[in-house]
């Protein structure tokens, strides 16, 4: 009787360290919630407000401009500078560096064609909306739509690629070859589709019931994705197959860009937006159905928009370079350890927080960067675009 | 199952509103309803998404039988204490149907729908929880 006892005490002192490193046993509801991340990849983007999107010519033509400087008002800075593809589509500084410093982190193009809402504040309601504003910034490259059109209509490639994408000659009208150049340009970037990764095969095997393949995912990974989808109520934001609802937060990151002057956010991006003559509501929208329309057409200013950014996708995220709309952060380990410790004085809103310091311990902490890493897959390596028109 | 038990004897004892048309096609939706107004409400596209946008067909009716008029439409999470991203425009259609298009529930949770009607001064609010997932 004594030696059963002290055997089951010290089965006890096994199992119980073991315990904490099993893998989780999943209820309905979390398979349910870890289900709605997936399945990767999605459709294929088609964008009603491109006439190119989708189209093979108009990929094509998009692809040679984003590595085209001629882009730009130098002569010496194409999308790609910034947009690197062995970068996962980012430049791996902290800012963007245009002809000046600047205020924002350069965002990975990953899986950008998914979304409704560009740039770090939204700025943007399309794809092709949101590839003029660098052209034409003056931080940024600075150019002009009379450079762009010249550009298309005097260079017989890029002016045949555009007879094959948009089926006539480039026409006088500046403004609309700029925009037809950004549509090109959106067209290659909907193809920016990142790599199925380990979590997607765990995210499948879950879903299916095969417990065979749900072991090839680490305890540790597995633990940490419950933390995000139950504890740490990460998924409220970061939602769905991309990782984001694609709308916007305030998580407590700093909004200072110099003594005195701050990034108001997403309140700035709804003023802009509201002022291009690109947006949904103009007349550069080829969507007859003013179905594309209807965000921009409801989306109302808020006061609690202040110091708002948009919610990032988390693909791939543990291979950039740094973190949040201003490369504040350095590491996965630090945006974790943000979520963990940030005091609520910090949050800009008013509300109940969605964001509160979770209070992690290091293994906890130690899991949930597992799980976010498991998010990166290494992608293929991409030939050279043929020549546009041979 | 009461619920509906109850809806179906509130309706036939309140003669009034037997030509409220329920059914808004599909045969699916809810009704909400107070001592003075009766509301039936569907999505379209039938299912709301996270994130995705939609519209609500809704009929109103008074027990008066006057035609009452849909004056307001919004959601909230009371967990959260924040509203929609977004706000919904009424476009009034014939014999008390409202559509009110631009709705976006950008977050899984519980989504508190609040229905602003009037019927001659006063102004009543009705209100339908939905859980997103
Ligand atoms: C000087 C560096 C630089 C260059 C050149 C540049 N970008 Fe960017 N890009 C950025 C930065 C910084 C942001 C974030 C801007 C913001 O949020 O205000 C950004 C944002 C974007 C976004 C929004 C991504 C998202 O997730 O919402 C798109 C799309 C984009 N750039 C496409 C382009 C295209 C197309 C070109 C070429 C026409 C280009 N960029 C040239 C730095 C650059
Ligand atoms: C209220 C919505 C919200 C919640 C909840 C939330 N996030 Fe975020 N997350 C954001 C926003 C917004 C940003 C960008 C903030 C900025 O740039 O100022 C962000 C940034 C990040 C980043 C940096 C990504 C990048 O590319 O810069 C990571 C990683 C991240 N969140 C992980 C998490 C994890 C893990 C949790 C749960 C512990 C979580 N988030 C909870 C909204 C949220």
């Amino acid at each position: 009787m004594r030696r059963a006892l002290l055997l089951a005490g010290l089965l006890a002192a096994l199992v119980a360290p073991a315990a904490a490193q099993a893998p989780p046993n999943w209820s309905e509801d979390e398979i349910r919630a870890v289900g709605r991340h997936g399945p990767w990849p999605p459709p294929a983007v088609r964008d009603p407000s491109n006439r190119v999107s989708g189209t093979p010519a108009g990929i094509a033509l998009g692809e040679h401009l984003f590595n085209d400087p001629r882009l730009s008002g130098d002569g010496r800075m194409s999308c790609a500078t910034c947009h690197q593809a062995g970068r996962d589509w980012s430049d791996g500084q902290p800012k963007g560096i245009g002809t000046v410093p600047l205020d924002r982190r350069t965002p990975s193009l990953w899986n950008v064609g998914y979304g409704h809402w560009f740039g770090w504040d939204g700025a943007g309601d399309s794809l092709w909306a949101q590839s003029i504003r660098p052209i034409v910034d003056p931080r940024e490259m600075a150019n002009a739509a009379a450079r762009v059109g010249r550009l298309l209509r005097e260079d017989g490639q890029l002016a045949c690629g555009y007879r094959r994408a948009f089926g006539v000659s480039p026409g006088a009208d500046d403004e609309q070859l700029l925009v037809d150049a950004a549509k090109a340009l959106a067209a290659f970037q909907e193809t920016l589709v990142s790599p199925r990764t380990a979590f997607d095969d765990f995210r499948d095997a879950l879903v299916g019931g095969d417990r065979q393949a749900m072991a090839r995912y680490g305890a540790s990974e597995q633990r940490g994705l419950r933390f995000f989808v139950e504890a740490g109520n990460c998924s409220t934001c970061h939602f769905g197959p991309r990782f984001t609802n694609g709308e916007f937060g305030d998580v407590g990151i700093p909004f200072f860009v110099r003594p005195g002057e701050v990034d108001s956010g997403r309140l700035g991006g709804l003023a802009r937006l509201f002022d291009s003559p690109f947006n949904l509501l103009g007349r550069y929208n080829d969507d007859t159905t003013g179905a594309s329309a209807r965000r921009t057409r409801h989306v109302q200013r808020l006061h609690a928009n202040f110091g708002e950014f948009r919610v990032p996708g988390l693909r791939q995220v543990g291979r950039a370079g740094a973190y949040m709309h201003n490369g504040s952060v350095g590491t996965l380990e630090e945006v974790v350890r943000h979520y963990s410790e940030v005091s609520p004085d910090r949050l800009h809103s008013d509300g109940t927080p969605l964001v509160r310091p979770l209070g992690m311990s290091p293994q906890q902490s130690t899991d949930l960067v597992a799980f976010l890493r498991s998010l990166d897959a290494e992608p293929p390596p991409r030939p050279a675009p043929p020549p546009l028109c041979p | 199952m009461k619920l509906g038990a109850a809806i179906f004897t509130f309706l036939f004892a309140t003669a009034a509103w037997a030509n409220c048309p329920l059914d808004l096609g599909r045969g699916t939706g809810w009704v909400v309803f107070s001592a003075h107004y009766m509301i039936a409400f569907r999505p379209d596209p039938p299912r709301i998404e996270v994130g995705e946008p939609f519209a609500l067909l809704l009929n109103v009716c008074t027990k008066s039988g006057r035609p009452a008029e849909l004056v307001g439409i919004n959601a909230e999470m009371p967990e959260h204490r924040h509203g929609m991203n977004y706000r919904p425009g009424i476009v009034p259609g014939v014999d008390g149907r409202y559509r009110a298009e631009g709705l976006v529930f950008h977050m899984p949770g519980r989504w508190e729908l609040s229905i602003d009607v009037r019927d001659g001064e006063e102004t009543e609010r009705l209100t339908h929880d939905f859980i997103v997932k």
